[in-house]
């Protein structure tokens, strides 16, 4: 039992540089929320094209800047 | 070589300080991540991005090192330690967003955060800025977020408590340093909260799967063990929940109410032209000093109004005050301005932030970081003195204890501030008068100026340190 269960820590550890504890639950939501969440992206993203279709502007997506930022940094 | 207290949870490497800079140490564990990490176009990206801290490789064989050393790496210094319980609202939003950006560029290189830490941020020259270089590991295909709970409870639990249940939970987070628990968090929210989907999946579900999963022991821990590890998550999975938390958190918003300070330049008992002439001394007085101020504390500094003008004599100003409403106030306006030199923080004087993690040593306290060389106090003598009964010499004391020049206004008695805390109160103040304060103060500092602000009943004084 007790070697079963060491085989099982070794396999799920998937990356030996990994130092944070995921959480059993975090991973395991996580394969069930992304599908929804790529089903909900794909659905925006044609959603968007359909609207560009009729000429209004698509909505840029928080995590995309579309151009690295110029260094005009003031400092 | 002095390795910082708080750098030793991630065996990449390792932060030290040698002879007043600082260093990060590549560990040769984490050496072919990082040389991918530098030339697959990640870090160039980031940087040009500003949204990671740039650094150079130090060939300087004269820097201590230990024997796991690959390189060592020389960021860009930060001027100032913040922390995210110091944070406004937006300060923890923004922050929290700049972190989904990391991973989601991230992602686009062949690589993914493996933590998501509010304190791999820290405000640079004005804006958020990630600073932990070692981080990003290669994305192994399938691999879910490793760092997707401590994203949820580092930042979406405090940004969904502040904006749904009492912005004064977003302090929870100096009492957990490893972030909000989500069955807590979840506890906390109105139950309405269940009715919303990212609130129902990031946090509610969330917390539900991890105390369902946390207890489990023998077979039915090899079950659930087996169930993570059939979990796969794709790529475009990843970028997916990285969108998904970016939407939520950009949606939670709090609109500050008035409050005591909100709105305390609306209606103090300031005239215009007093309030002008009070602005002149503080320049003035700034001007007179004549060493250079590198750092600027601003205590009571309301929505930042004067450290505004101390910005134009210092390379940072750090603003602080104990109203969220005020320090919320104060980062829009920067962040607006586009100011690289003033950093809005909360901060209780009655109670700052104290030394905490292992050994008290992992994230230190507010007076461990506040030394600066010039303090401006003003209009907070009779918060201190009288609302927290602070004998004038605790004040001057710790005062002289951070730094070397003070800008500190004194308010009498006759005043109608000090009028209105004194009306529920009995006066046992009978050392809180002018020549007290300046003899008290005079202990501990020479008097270089002393000027009444005209059209007001206070007094102004720059004091040096003996």
């Amino acid at each position: 039992m007790r070697f079963t269960l060491l085989t099982l820590m070794l396999t799920l550890s998937l990356d030996a540089a990994a130092y944070l504890d995921p959480g059993t639950g975090s991973l395991i939501l996580q394969g069930l929320i992304a599908g929804i969440a790529v089903a909900g992206f794909t659905i925006k993203t044609y959603w968007y094209k359909l609207r560009s279709m009729f000429g209004k502007a698509p909505e840029n997506s928080l995590l995309d800047d579309d151009e690295p930022e110029s260094s005009d940094q003031t400092q | 070589m002095s390795t910082l207290p708080s750098s030793f949870r991630d065996p990449s490497g390792f932060v030290f300080q040698y002879e007043n800079r600082i260093y990060r140490q590549v560990n040769n564990v984490y050496a072919q991540s990082y040389e991918k990490f530098m030339i697959c176009g990640l870090y160039e990206e980031l940087t040009a991005r500003k949204i990671l801290i740039e650094h150079t490789e130090i060939s300087d064989g004269a820097l201590p090192r230990t024997d796991e050393c690959h390189k060592i790496l020389e960021p860009d210094q930060l001027r100032y330690i913040s922390y995210p319980y110091e944070w406004s609202f937006s300060q923890l939003k923004d922050a929290a967003l700049l972190t989904l950006r990391a991973q989601a560029i991230a992602l686009k290189h062949g690589f993914t955060l493996k933590d998501a830490s509010a304190y791999n941020i820290q405000f640079h020259h004005g804006r958020p800025v990630f600073i932990d270089t070692l981080s990003f590991e290669p994305y192994e295909e399938g691999k879910p977020w490793t760092a997707y709970r401590q994203f949820c409870q580092h930042f979406a639990a405090p940004l969904a408590l502040m904006a749904r249940t009492d912005i004064e939970l977003g302090k929870m987070l100096s009492s957990h340093i490893d972030g909000i628990p989500l069955p807590l968090a979840s506890r906390l929210l109105p139950a309405r909260t269940w009715l919303s989907y990212p609130f129902l999946a990031h946090i509610h579900l969330h917390a539900k799967m991890q105390a369902g999963y946390a207890d489990l022991a023998g077979e039915n821990q090899s079950s659930s063990q087996d169930k993570a590890s059939s979990s796969k998550v794709s790529a475009k999975g990843l970028r997916a929940i990285a969108e998904s938390l970016a939407s939520f958190v950009n949606k939670l918003d709090w609109t500050p109410p008035k409050t005591e300070w909100g709105d305390y330049y609306d209606h103090t008992n300031y005239n215009d032209e007093a309030s002008q002439k009070k602005r002149e001394l503080v320049d003035e007085f700034l001007s007179r000093i004549d060493s250079p101020l590198n750092i600027v504390q601003d205590l009571g500094a309301n929505t930042g109004e004067f450290s505004r003008i101390a910005t134009k004599h210092a390379d940072l100003v750090v603003s602080q005050d104990i109203d969220p409403v005020a320090v919320e106030k104060n980062y829009r306006k920067s962040r607006e301005d586009k100011d690289s030199k003033l950093l809005p923080l909360r901060q209780d004087l009655f109670s700052p932030s104290p030394a905490i993690g292992w050994a008290n040593e992992e994230r230190e306290s507010f007076r461990e970081r506040a030394g600066c060389d010039a303090m401006l106090a003003l209009a907070l003598i009779h918060h201190l003195a009288i609302s927290n009964n602070l004998p004038l010499a605790h004040i001057a004391n710790l005062f002289a204890a951070l730094s070397k020049w003070l800008i500190i206004e004194f308010v009498p008695k006759s005043d109608s501030q000090v009028i209105r805390l004194l009306e529920t109160r009995e006066d046992i103040f009978d050392h809180y008068n002018i020549e007290d304060f300046e003899r008290v103060f005079g202990e501990y500092f020479d008097l270089r100026e002393k000027q009444t602000v005209h059209g007001s009943e206070r007094t102004l004084f720059l004091f040096q340190r003996k």
